[in-house]
C-alpha cells in the first residue's frame, strides 16, 4: 500500500510539474505583443559583445534614456538605420541616451563582433536570447526598437523600419521624460 | 489494488507529458513559404530521373536567393536526408531576381518571390532495392518584407520515390561500379 501511494504521489508532482512548467512558457513578466507604452522595460542582463566577458544589465541604466534596438546581422533594414544611431548616440550621448543593439544572431560573437565594426557602431552591442526576445512580445520581425524613458518605462516601440525623423522623434520624447529628466541639447 | 495504482500512476506521467509535447510540435510559428507536394518520382535501378520542387513565398514577403549579393545574408538552401543507396544531386537553385526595396533603393538583393521552382536529379544506383521510398528534407530559407526580415526557417518537405527494377541487370551487385550524377 506504502508503495502504491509513492507512485501516485510521485505520478501527481510530475503531472503538477508538467502543467506549471507549461504555463511559464512566457516568462513572467513578458510584454504582450499589444499595448506597452507605459509599461516598464522587462529587464535582461546580456552578455556585451567584445566586452572581455562583461555583461550589460537594463536597469542599471535608470536616469539614462535608453533605444533597445533588436536586430540581426541577416537583416537589411536593420542595416539601414545603424548609422542613424551612430549619429543619435554621438549627438545625444552626452545628454543621457544609450542605444543598446541587442544582436538577435546565432551565428557567433566573431560574426556579430566584425558586423559591428564594419558599421562602425559606437554603442553597446549585446548577444541576444531567445528568453529576452519573449520578454519583449515575441520579437519576430527585426529590427525592432523600445524606447525607454529615464524611470524605465516605455515611451515608443517601432516595429520594423521607420524614416530617421520617427526614431528622431521618439529619442527625444524617450530623453524629455520621466523622472530626473534631462533636458536634452538640440530640442 | 497495487497495479492499477501504478497503471493510473503512468497514466499521469504520459497525460501530463502530452501538452509539452502538442507545443513543442506546434511551435514552428508563421511560415512565409509552402510546398507544393510532388507526384512520385520513378526511377529505374542505374538510372536517374529529373524531380522539380515548387515552393510559393507567401504575398508580400521575399527570401534569399541560393546566391545572395553579401556574405551576411542567409542563402536559400535545400537539404535532403537520404534514405538507403539513394542520390540526389545536381541541385539546380533558380537565379534570383535583382530587386530593391523601400528600406533601400540604392541596393539591389538577389531574391525569390512568389513561386520558386528547383529542379535536381533523383539516381537510383544498380544495387538499389526495388519499391516505394520517402525522402525527407528541408528548404532553409528567411524571409523578409518591405521593412523587416524574420528569423530563419526551415520548411519540412517529403516526396515518394518508387524505384523500379531494372530489366537488365548489367552487373552482378558486388561488381557494380557507384553512381555518378552528370
Amino acid at each position: 500500500m506504502f508503495f502504491a501511494v509513492v507512485v501516485v504521489a510521485i505520478a501527481g508532482l510530475l503531472f503538477a510539474g508538467k502543467l506549471m512548467s507549461r504555463r511559464n512558457t512566457v516568462a513572467a513578466g513578458a510584454l504582450n505583443a499589444g499595448a506597452v507604452i507605459g509599461v516598464q522595460a522587462p529587464d535582461f542582463e546580456l552578455k556585451v559583445i567584445d566586452g572581455n566577458g562583461k555583461t550589460m544589465k537594463l536597469s542599471d541604466l535608470r536616469g539614462k534614456a535608453v533605444l533597445v534596438n533588436f536586430w540581426a546581422t541577416w537583416c537589411g533594414p536593420c542595416k539601414i538605420e545603424m548609422p542613424w544611431f551612430v549619429k543619435m548616440q554621438e549627438k545625444y550621448g552626452p545628454d543621457g541616451l544609450v542605444i543598446v543593439g541587442v544582436a538577435m544572431d546565432d551565428s557567433g560573437e566573431k560574426t556579430i563582433s566584425d558586423f559591428a565594426k564594419q558599421m562602425k557602431i559606437n554603442y553597446p552591442i549585446v548577444q541576444g536570447t531567445e528568453k529576452v526576445g519573449e520578454l519583449y512580445g515575441g520579437v519576430e520581425g527585426l529590427p525592432t526598437s523600445f524606447f525607454l524613458d529615464r524611470t524605465g518605462k516605455i515611451v515608443d516601440r517601432q516595429l520594423g523600419l521607420a524614416s530617421e525623423s520617427v526614431f528622431m522623434d521618439a529619442i527625444k520624447k524617450a530623453m524629455g521624460n520621466g523622472a530626473g529628466a534631462k533636458p536634452a541639447s538640440g530640442q | 489494488m497495487r497495479t492499477a495504482l501504478i497503471w493510473i500512476g503512468m497514466w499521469a506521467v504520459l497525460f501530463g507529458g502530452t501538452p509539452q509535447a502538442q507545443e513543442s510540435a506546434a511551435s514552428g510559428g508563421h511560415s512565409y513559404v509552402s510546398f507544393v507536394p510532388l507526384d512520385t518520382v520513378t526511377v529505374a535501378q542505374g538510372h536517374k530521373a529529373p524531380v522539380t520542387f515548387t515552393f510559393r513565398v507567401e504575398k508580400s514577403y521575399h527570401i534569399n536567393s541560393n546566391k545572395p549579393l553579401t556574405e551576411e545574408l542567409i542563402p536559400t538552401q535545400l537539404h535532403f536526408s537520404l534514405p538507403g543507396e539513394i542520390a540526389i544531386g545536381k541541385v539546380e537553385y533558380p537565379a534570383g531576381i535583382l530587386t530593391s526595396f523601400p528600406f533601400d533603393v540604392t541596393q539591389k538583393l538577389s531574391v525569390y518571390s512568389g513561386e520558386v521552382t528547383i529542379h535536381a536529379m533523383v539516381l537510383a544506383p544498380q544495387e538499389a532495392q526495388a519499391g516505394p521510398l520517402t525522402v525527407h528534407g528541408e528548404l532553409r530559407y528567411q524571409a523578409c518584407d518591405n521593412n523587416a526580415c524574420y528569423p530563419p526557417k526551415k520548411l519540412p518537405i517529403s516526396f515518394n520515390i518508387k524505384i523500379s527494377a531494372s530489366s537488365v541487370r548489367k552487373r552482378a551487385r558486388g561488381n557494380a561500379q557507384s553512381p555518378h550524377i552528370h
